[in-house]
């Protein structure tokens, strides 16, 4: 029976020297999702990727890909067969041509798909003969693309796929992402820091803050279950305890107290409305307020 | 298609070193005519000291073809120059971004870390060795455009001295390569390393023991002897250190 999660890792901890960068980093990416990973700046999302593809050794715990553990050499190697990746840099082979970098790269993917290969090299307009050190940064994005996507990978593995684009460049390497995985059973798995991005094409969400996970849970489920109860006092707002579950963060401002909550209004109302509010509030919230609020609680 | 990729990171390196070489052994064979005629007019050299020896034994090397070509292409241009050749062809590894490549990239390929430095190295030294050989076949291709002839042998028993033991230094450069992430310090550290060896040979006179000797395959001049023990330790040390850059290169973070 196939495993039916692509990534999954385990209390995943990396140190570089005196400093954590993950400090038991827990994810699970089940098959076929569009798996959106967020985090501020130096919050560990590029050393979860560089783990998962090999490129580093976890200090302790334990991180898989189909399965197979990524810090052993045979395994690493069938990960990334498997694997199409974007750098956030877009590292690329500055001395070859856009056609000698997919064909340099082809050689190694036996699954390689020249038809995908035509149609992106088509519809991003890459300039084949030109060298990949004169590309403009929205070219080299999208030949970057091309060759993860081209690859045949049952696993996309995109680190800030859209930075330095303009909307427009954006939106095209987006539409091309979500075209792409909509004809095949890839998992894609993206870090990103637009957040907009994020809930445009994901079905699922983690955000990392400090080397962990604060966050992770299907955006729908997160659409529905997430909720800001706002309620204003007379004076200045108590300093409730609440026992109800689900209360992700409490936040007190002169008479205006705050409650994000992962499990709906419903269970906190109850004991909200028992501190005496003159008003209560409750409105549905976005990926950006549980960003901010999830990286602000670690704070 | 590593292969390709490390053909098109050092191809610049390889092909200017073969044309420099190249030029430099053709240049001192065409040259030979006119040292022949200037020898006459060389007056008896009789300066003491170590200098003195050195400039009488050059001059008495070049009065005979064989002695000539030895003295100006396999003990000084050709070594000298082919050491340069050797560093720059072994710094810009797996690491270095210098060259226009990317770790990153190289590393999200399905080929292990070893694979990637093995073809890299076997890359630098096939070239290395061509650098040794082409300019020390043109010697005998072009000894009888002065009326002259040198042997194949002996061409290629400089050859293959040159390559082995100074592989040495590429060997240095490459693991120095694995430790540092820019192309400058390694180059630079290897070349120093070159000096120091070239230093010691001239302060200590160490012919018997010294890299660059063995380079110029001395021994096999005056004696007709090929130096196999002082070679086979070379080629030793050269392996252990491409296996050392190997291991230092497996267990890094990029």
């Amino acid at each position: 029976m196939p495993d039916p999660l692509t990534i999954e890792t385990t209390d995943l901890r990396k140190q570089y020297g005196p400093v954590e960068a993950l400090r038991g980093l827990t994810l699970r990416v089940p098959r076929g999702s569009i798996f959106g990973f967020l985090g501020r700046n130096g919050s560990g999302k590029t050393t979860t990727i560089k783990i998962l593809l090999g490129m580093a050794r976890a200090t302790a715990g334990d991180a898989r890909v189909f399965g197979l553990p990524t810090d052993g050499d045979a395994s690493g190697v069938e990960i990334r067969r498997r694997t199409g990746f974007v750098s956030e840099d877009k590292d690329l082979y500055d001395y070859m041509t856009a056609a000698e970098i997919i064909r340099f790269t082809a050689a190694f993917y036996p699954r390689w798909r020249a038809d995908l290969e035509r149609r992106y090299a088509h519809t991003f307009e890459l300039p084949l003969d030109a060298r990949i050190k004169t590309l403009s940064r929205g070219m080299r994005t999208k030949l970057a693309l091309l060759l993860a996507l081209s690859r045949g990978a049952d696993l996309l593995v995109l680190d800030e796929p859209t930075s330095g684009l303009d909307p427009a460049a954006a939106e095209e390497v987006l539409q091309a992402l979500v075209t792409h995985v909509a004809e095949g059973d890839t998992t894609v798995f993206f870090s990103s820091h637009q957040i907009a991005e994020v809930e445009q094409i994901a079905d699922r969400v983690a955000i990392i803050d400090r080397g962990r996970t604060v966050v992770d849970a299907a955006l729908d489920d997160m659409r529905e279950h997430y909720r800001r109860i706002q309620l204003v006092f007379e004076r200045d707002a108590p300093e409730p305890s609440f026992r109800a579950p689900g209360v992700e963060r409490v936040r007190r401002a002169g008479r205006v107290l705050t409650i994000l909550s992962s499990a709906g209004a419903e269970p906190i109302l109850d004991e909200a409305r028992a501190l005496g509010p003159v008003s209560v509030d409750v409105v549905p919230v976005t990926l950006k307020d549980i960003f901010l609020a999830s990286v602000a609680m670690e704070d | 298609m590593l292969w390709y990729k490390s053909w098109l990171e050092t191809r610049w390196r390889f092909l200017i070193g073969m044309a420099l070489l190249v030029c430099s052994a053709g240049g001192t064979v065409l040259t030979y005519p006119q040292v022949m005629k200037l020898m006459p007019l060389v007056p008896s050299v009789d300066v003491s000291g170590e200098l003195g020896r050195r400039i009488k034994e050059a001059i008495d090397l070049s009065r005979e073809y064989r002695g000539y070509i030895w003295q100006q292409c396999f003990r000084q241009n050709l070594v000298q120059m082919w050491t340069v050749f050797a560093v720059l062809l072994g710094t810009g590894g797996l690491l270095s971004r210098s060259s226009g490549g990317s770790p990153l990239y190289t590393l999200s390929l399905p080929v292990s870390r070893t694979r990637v430095l093995g073809i890299r190295a076997a890359t630098g030294l096939v070239e290395l060795f061509a650098l040794a050989l082409v300019p020390s076949l043109v010697i005998p291709l072009l000894s009888p455009a002065v009326s002259a002839s040198y042997s194949f042998a002996d061409a290629l028993v400089h050859a293959l001295c040159l390559f082995i033991a100074g592989t040495a230094f590429f060997s240095v450069a490459f693991v120095l390569s694995t430790f540092f992430h820019d192309l400058w310090r390694p180059l630079l550290l290897a070349l120093a390393v070159a000096a120091l060896f070239a230093l010691y040979e001239q302060v200590f006179h160490d012919t018997a023991q010294g890299l660059f000797t063995l380079m110029t395959g001395e021994k096999y001049f005056r004696t007709g002897n090929v130096p196999w023990a002082g070679l086979i330790i070379s080629a030793a040390a050269s392996t252990a250190m491409i296996y050392g850059a190997s291991l230092n290169i497996s267990h890094q973070d990029f």
